[in-house]
């Protein structure tokens, strides 16, 4: 990319990237990682809608705007958390504010045993070399635009690790607040977990907004189960209004491990979910369950793909999205199998609701298969409630607009059915309530 | 060339004889045999006719020769020139999931003629109608037989066109683009290039610069065509490549079922095939559109081959019309084509019947384009793919319902069929839907013929390759009840030779 192509959103980020003072500067091979994402980043620029996995996602007005190098209250802007407390979930959390690690709001303390959780600052401060994997990854795809961004100008994140058969009772909650910095910034969390043969845990990721703001947020992670890990883990987007938000997630399953993913997308303006899962170990097994619920002009763009390698993997998905007023719910769900993965069971559903005129849902499930033992199906539906419930419901007389809302929150709620935590199930339901068109 | 056409005989011969003497289970014994069983072309002959040539290679004076050689009129010669001009500014696409090794533009001939020129269907090359009568094309005497009118394109030209004199009396013009340019001019002007417009795609501007021939139809207002037309495309020459350009119009109330088939003969190298089909229904006109494309698909190593690379589309203009497109992928080293509907009437239908099959290393990436913009359009997709060998079979859609299109409806079902463990079965539906009433709906499921199937045929004492031929028929069945009756026999029997050798 020549300088004058370069766009207000390419130099801001290159100019913090030029002051940045990032942790575990000075480790060799953590600096050489960086400055390639970096020079990566610098060369591609932000891609365009030629590029198929940006084809729904335009970026030219994120182009346009440019992004403070972070916040540098951070660590001090005071922030009210009741507001984001999770009824009966008590256990250890991680907090962080525009990106910056926030000891003093969180639960560290009696951490369960088996597990260990600290801030990406603290841990590259130790030992590194345990993360040299994770953070040397070089981004090489053109469409894994924010991954590069993230792996040259990541400060802080999240370093989890459950030792092999440790079954952590209590659900670990991770949160991340956006809160208004004057002006618009960026900021940049890495998160790298694993879970060991046979261990246990249970994640939600929460993103909230302490006030209205139009940061930029990107997030990734590398989650590794092995040999029959169980992994649950939530995530609950419900960014500031106006924001820009961008994950992207690596999970990688060994042998018989089982991880069940769920994505519950309310917030932000401009949200990009990237999930790459790799079926890597025999009779590993993965479900994942997503609802994105959008008004206003609300984006939200979730990119899914999952690989099975190994004989006898099985994965389902089901996701559901529902787009109200000018917004755009964009889903792409593939499913690859790999030559030889014989015995795999894959399938996905992707039904979506579109309630205005103005609205545009975008859905895209895929299959590559390249084995011939295998049942893979999917199934996609865009339309509207089925006319004969609306019916039974007024003949029982309720009123249009309420028999409306009831179907719309059931035919979402239908997904989070399994979650085992009666008090996050209940806030998820209220959430979805509050979001959706009400009667 | 008789002799080479002999040889042809012969291994036909030795094949028939070899597979009656063959249970299945000997068939897994032998190897040798079994490769031996493998797939047959039964089209590969070349006939021998002196053929006139355009020099290779591709350039502004290349187009205006071509359009010379068939006395065109300057607007067509500017036509092509324009569309050649916007061809140069365009980049190879790549974005399907091919292997495929690159063209190069510049060795093929645009155009190859047989040399003796047709002038009426009595004067055309004997050896010529030989070859349509061994591809079994009802050309001629057989055509009254068969009721079935065809215009037959060898290589570059229209040879001849069938039941004139019948179809002439019900109004409807069939009869070769070139002719088609000479003698309605002004229908050509007014409806070419007007569905797949010049610089529409790569493949469609390099066929818009310098197609060949083609059929043109058009069907009058009120006018049920009295009888099913048929084009049969055949590429003979060698270092040639085929693009022909069809044109179908329907005014108000007419009705057209039109057939296509296509054959070529083996060789070692790549031939590209790039053709344009238009379709256009007016007011409550339908058009019913089946292929069954059997171009030599290369060796079981994959060398040779036609590259078939053709833009279809069809445009329902008007109310309540409909478009069907019904196709049976049998050939061709690769295959790239979605026949698409852009449903702009009201209450228009778009229907998409696809079997597709891959065996050896062929590569198909095929599908379609259901574009709705009227209100009340409705349209289904069927599409079936089978895939053996190390080949490779993508089903690739998009369904899009655009912000007008009130209860808009779409049905999409894709089934894949795996043969083998070294193929590979693909589905990318694209869905884009912007208005709140339209309903929009895809299923997909990709599996191997099940044991419990093949273990049931066998056990009713049927042989492998018969049990597998069966469940086949009955996975295609959906598609092969569009096609006209004498096209559905000959579909399954191409399904059944092309899958020969595939189990075991």
């Amino acid at each position: 990319m020549s300088e004058a192509q370069r766009t207000p959103f390419v130099e801001s980020l290159l100019e913090a990237a030029a002051q940045a003072q990032l942790p575990g500067s000075g480790i060799g091979w953590l600096d050489a990682a960086r400055r390639e994402n970096l020079d990566a980043f610098e060369a591609g620029g932000l891609p365009d809608s030629r590029m198929e996995a940006w084809k729904y996602t335009a970026l030219r007005a994120l182009g346009q705007r440019r992004f403070a190098a972070g916040d540098a209250q951070a660590s001090a802007r005071a922030v009210e958390m009741d507001g984001f407390a999770l009824p009966g979930i008590e256990g250890p959390s991680l907090v962080f504010v525009n990106g910056v690690f926030r000891s003093e709001l969180c639960r560290l303390d009696n951490l369960p045993a088996g597990l260990s959780l600290q801030p990406l600052s603290q841990a590259l401060q130790g030992n590194a070399e345990p993360l040299r994997f994770a953070l040397s990854r070089h981004y090489r795809e053109g469409g894994d635009v924010f991954a590069r961004l993230n792996a040259a100008l990541a400060g802080d994140g999240v370093v989890l690790r459950v030792a092999a058969g440790a079954k952590v009772a209590q659900p670990v909650r991770l949160l991340f607040i956006g809160a208004p910095a004057g002006e618009a910034m960026a900021s940049h969390v890495r998160q790298i977990i694993e879970l060991g043969e046979g261990a246990e845990l249970a994640l939600i990721e929460q993103h909230v907004a302490a006030g209205v703001h139009q940061n930029l947020a990107t997030q990734v992670t590398d989650i590794v189960l092995r040999q029959g890990a169980v992994l649950r883990h939530v995530t609950l987007q419900d960014a500031s209004e106006g924001s820009t938000l961008v994950r992207h997630d690596s999970v990688q399953l060994d042998g018989e491990a089982h991880a069940a993913m769920y994505a519950l997308e309310l917030g932000g303006s401009l949200v990009r979910h990237d999930l790459h899962v790799v079926l890597a170990g025999d009779k590993s097994r993965l479900d994942t369950r997503g609802v994105f619920a959008l008004r206003g002009r609300q984006h939200v763009d979730t990119q899914m793909s999952i690989r099975h390698e190994a004989l006898n993997t099985a994965s389902e998905s089901v996701w559901r999205g529902v787009a109200d007023e000018r917004s755009r719910g964009v889903f792409r769900g593939a499913i690859v199998v790999a030559e030889g993965a014989d015995g795999s069971d894959a399938s996905l559903s992707s039904k979506n609701l579109l309630l205005s005129g103005q609205a545009e849902i975008d859905t895209k499930p895929e299959l590559e298969i390249y084995a011939d033992e295998v049942k893979a199906a999917h199934g996609a539906t865009v339309g509207q409630l089925d006319e004969r419930s609306l019916f039974y419901l007024r003949s029982r007389g309720i009123p249009l607009a309420e028999a409306r809302a009831m179907l719309t929150a059931a035919f979402c709620r239908a997904v989070f059915e399994a979650l085992p935590e009666d008090g996050l199930r209940d806030y998820i339901n209220e959430r979805l309530m509050a979001q959706l068109p009400s009667a | 060339m008789t002799t080479a056409h002999d040889d042809t005989k012969n291994t036909m011969t030795t094949e028939t004889t070899v597979r009656s003497d063959l249970s299945a289970t000997t068939l897994r014994d032998n190897v040798e045999v079994a490769e031996a069983l493998g797939r047959r072309y039964e089209a590969g002959f070349v006939t021998d006719i002196e053929t006139e040539y355009l020099p290779a290679g591709l350039s502004e004076d290349i187009v205006r020769q071509l359009s010379a050689l068939k006395k065109e009129p300057e607007w067509m010669t500017e036509w092509r020139l324009k569309a050649y001009r916007h061809w140069l500014t365009m980049p190879t696409p790549d974005w399907a999931k091919l292997k495929l090794t690159p063209i190069d533009y510049q060795s093929i001939s645009y155009y190859a003629a047989p040399k003796s020129g047709p002038k009426s269907l009595d004067e055309v090359d004997p050896k010529l109608l030989e070859t349509y009568d061994k591809l079994g094309v009802p050309l001629h005497e057989r055509a009254k037989l068969a009721g079935v009118a065809v215009d037959a394109v060898f290589d570059s030209v229209s040879v001849g066109t069938t039941f004139r004199k019948e179809l002439a009396e019900a109004g409807v013009i069939f009869c070769s683009m070139s002719e088609a340019i000479r003698e309605h001019a002004e229908l050509v002007q007014k409806y070419l290039g007007s569905v797949v417009p010049v610089g529409d795609n790569f493949f469609a501007a390099l066929n818009s610069a310098v197609f060949s021939d083609g059929s043109f139809v058009f069907i009058p207002k009120g006018v049920r065509c009295p009888m099913e037309l048929s084009t049969y495309f055949r590429i003979n020459a060698i270092n040639t490549g085929q693009f022909e350009r069809t044109l179908i119009v329907c005014e108000d109330d007419a009705y057209v079922s039109y057939l296509e088939g296509c054959t070529a003969p083996m060789r070692d190298e790549n031939q590209l095939h790039a053709a344009v089909v238009e379709l256009v229904a007016l007011e409550r006109a339908q058009i019913k559109y089946s292929t069954v494309q059997n171009w030599y698909p290369g060796d079981e190593n994959g060398v040779g081959g036609i590259y078939n690379f053709v833009t279809k589309r069809g445009d329902c203009r008007g109310n309540d019309s409909k478009i069907s497109w019904t196709q049976v992928e049998t050939g061709s080293a690769i295959t790239w084509k979605y026949p698409s509907c852009v449903l702009r009437g009201d209450r228009s239908v778009g229907e998409f019947y696809s079997v597709a099959l891959t065996h050896h290393r062929q590569q198909a990436d095929t599908g379609t384009k259901m574009i709705h913009i009227g209100k009340g359009t409705k349209s289904k997709i069927v599409s079936k793919g089978i895939s053996a060998g190390r080949s490779s079979n993508s089903y690739r859609g998009l369904v899009k319902v655009e912000k007008g299109a009130e209860g808009a409806r779409n049905y999409t079902q894709c089934d894949s069929l795996l043969i083998g463990k070294k193929c590979g079965a693909h589905t990318f539906p694209y869905m884009e839907v912007k208005n709140p009433t339209a309903i929009v709906e895809h299923e997909a499921t990709t599996s191997k013929i099940s044991d419990d199937q093949l273990f049931y045929c066998r056990s009713r004492g049927i042989g492998e390759e018969d049990a597998v031929s069966m469940i086949v028929d009955g996975f295609c069945k959906q598609v092969f009840r569009e096609l006209p009756m004498e096209f559905a026999v000959e579909a399954k029997k191409l399904l059944e030779v092309s899958l020969e050798g595939a189990v075991g």
